[in-house]
């Protein structure tokens, strides 16, 4: 068995409902996983599985060569980073940070040394003898990032850590976490809802919808080449349409056609609404629904031959409910979805049809 | 209208206390000197010490296991609010008919192993107050071990804390201030009380409250006063209890 996280048909039951089946998910040695998913998927559950706060109903989870789910969750030698930073407040923030050393046995002043060097790293120079009541929720996150790395887990967890900072501090948080886990190269799983979080911060990702890892593939993948029409909304890709693929072109009701890579037969395609752009000359033809400016770019809905196609515009574009318009989509832009959603592992290239 | 109650009472007992000079009418310490240099009095204090200890420290140190049991299920506030309600007599009374000589566990036993009722190291005084005030802290504990210390000691058990060590740095420091409020409480309100020694407790040593009825029961008029001079310093004790309480309870919510 190689190094890395292997969970192998997972099944997670609580109060007699059934939240994670057959769940087979891998995270390769030193790499940052990013698992997304829908609120309710299951996203915290596996986590709490794998740290050992939730009992196994079948499969297995085997960590570096090491078979887990015999093994309290104490001695697992992981480390979670949960949604709220959960430090104890009868500790400073040092002993806060050195807390898996003490537990580990090591004497104060080594301890006491190593808190002192993770504050530094993660930016919280001169706080050890603080009460970590006292810092901000960012700041506390980061105390708690600190004792997460203490105790040199062979696998850091970290559910939606940054859901409970302030939007403005999210960002250095983030790039401070990417960081120390590139530098210290352990193996990561990052749970999230936030699809641009997971595609900055992941080397992969992994989709979990309904207790399933629907998709697992670099990020890249799972934006532009979805592997079903779940994972393609999901991941923003809200133009889902299925029709005749006739010589290279998906022919659409009301005779509107858009050019496809594609064997002939009935297909359904996906395209990203940043995608679609104003041509007077394009095959889409429609009227404006509706029309609101975003802050980064102007999102339009168009009625297109009964069909409603989401179009991300430059912000600066004028563009009325009403108006009549033209799209176009380069056919580079236009993803096929495979027949039947299947997972795709993690390095393999989604086929494309 | 707690201070004018508790307030007109007490100054009751210390005039009481300070008996007037039947010649002159003047107030003296003589029932102080006399309840002071009283070998019964003397006595009764550390009884009432030693009960007051052990049945408070025995009923911490059940409340909190009893507490983790409970932890968690809907019906456990309820099941050991039950108990509380139950008035102190009422379970001095079954003591005496299940525990005592000739009662339920005598006859079904042959003879007891040991004695309870009335047995002058007090084991029946600390038993009857195990049983009322282990529900009693149990539910107090119960009350604020809530999500936060529960989510603090899933952190400290995935950062390498195994149960007993989550339990000393996690659930007693999370626990710590309503424990010491419970301890305080069930300290002051065992140390003062009566019923339950008077019941239970053996003839010799007196607990302060009993021997305080005893010295009424003299035929001497000084007796009274001798009385509210023992009341008043298991009120100093248990006022004591009280206030060290209160600023626990105050240091707690800071």
């Amino acid at each position: 068995m190689t190094g890395g996280l292997v969970c192998s048909r997972v099944a997670v039951a609580l109060d007699g409902a059934t939240i994670l089946r057959d769940l087979d998910l891998t995270v390769q040695a030193g790499r940052l996983t990013a698992l997304v998913g829908p609120s309710g998927a299951g996203k915290t559950t596996l986590l709490r599985a794998l740290a050992g706060l939730e009992p196994l109903a079948g499969g297995s989870i085997v960590l570096d060569g090491r078979d887990l789910a015999p093994i309290a969750s104490h001695q697992r030698r992981l480390a979670v980073v949960f949604q709220e930073p959960r430090l104890f407040p009868n500790l400073t923030v040092g002993d806060n940070v050195s807390f898996p050393l003490r537990m580990a046995g090591v004497d104060r002043r080594a301890r006491r040394r190593a808190a002192g060097e993770l504050l530094d790293e993660v930016g919280l120079v001169g706080t050890a003898d603080r009460d970590p009541r006292g810092l901000s929720g960012g700041e506390q996150q980061r105390v708690a990032l600190a004792r997460a790395l203490a105790g040199d887990p062979q696998l850091l967890l970290l559910d939606e850590p940054l859901s409970a900072v302030d939007p403005n501090r999210r960002e250095g948080l983030r790039h401070l976490i990417a960081g120390i886990q590139r530098s210290r190269g352990v193996t990561t799983l990052y749970v999230t809802h936030d699809r641009a979080e997971a595609a900055e911060l992941g080397d992969d990702l992994a989709l979990l919808i309904e207790g399933r890892i629907v998709q697992h593939a670099p990020p890249e993948e799972l934006f532009n080449r979805p592997a079903s029409a779940v994972v393609a909304r999901f991941f923003g890709a809200s133009n889902i349409l299925t029709g005749e693929v006739v010589s290279g072109r998906l022919r659409l009701s009301g005779g509107v056609t858009v050019p496809v890579d594609a064997r002939d037969g009935t297909r359904t395609i996906a395209i990203r609404p940043e995608r679609l752009a104003l041509d007077p000359y394009g095959p889409l033809r429609g009227r404006c629904r509706t029309s609101s400016f975003q802050g980064t770019h102007r999102r339009i809905v168009v009625e297109c031959a009964g069909v409603l196609l989401e179009a991300h515009l430059d912000g600066e574009v004028t563009v009325e409910p009403g108006d009549q318009l033209a799209l176009s989509v380069p056919r580079r832009h236009v993803w096929v979805l495979p027949d039947a959603p299947t997972p795709v592992a993690v390095g393999e290239r989604s086929a494309r049809w | 209208m707690t201070i004018v109650l508790f307030g007109g009472a007490l100054a009751g007992a210390v005039r009481a206390s300070l008996q007037p000079d039947p010649f002159s009418g003047a107030y003296t310490l003589s029932a102080w000197r006399s309840v002071v240099t009283d070998a019964a009095f003397r006595d009764a204090v550390a009884f009432t010490l030693v009960t007051t200890v052990a049945a408070t420290v025995l009923s911490v140190v059940l409340a909190l296991p009893v507490a983790a049991a409970l932890r968690g299920r809907a019906w456990a506030r309820t099941v050991a609010a039950l108990p509380v309600l139950v008035p102190h007599l009422l379970v001095a009374i079954l003591a005496v008919l299940w525990l005592g000589p000739g009662g339920l566990a005598d006859r079904l036993l042959g003879g007891m192993p040991l004695d309870v009722v009335r047995s002058r190291s007090g084991v029946g005084i600390v038993l009857v107050y195990v049983a009322k005030e282990v529900p009693f802290l149990a539910l107090l504990l119960l009350a604020a071990w809530d999500d936060d210390i529960a989510a603090r000691e899933e952190a400290a058990a995935v950062h390498g804390a195994g149960p007993v060590a989550r339990f000393r740095h996690v659930v007693v420091p999370g626990l710590r201030g309503p424990l010491t409020l419970g301890t305080l409480v069930v300290a002051a309100f065992v140390f003062g009380s009566f019923e339950v020694p008077l019941l239970v407790g053996p003839t010799q040593p007196d607990t302060i409250a009993t021997y305080a009825l005893r010295v009424t029961r003299i035929a001497d008029l000084s007796g009274r006063a001798d009385a509210a001079a023992a009341l008043l310093v298991a009120t100093a004790g248990s006022v004591l209890l009280a206030v060290v309480a209160g600023a626990t309870v105050r240091r707690h919510r800071a």
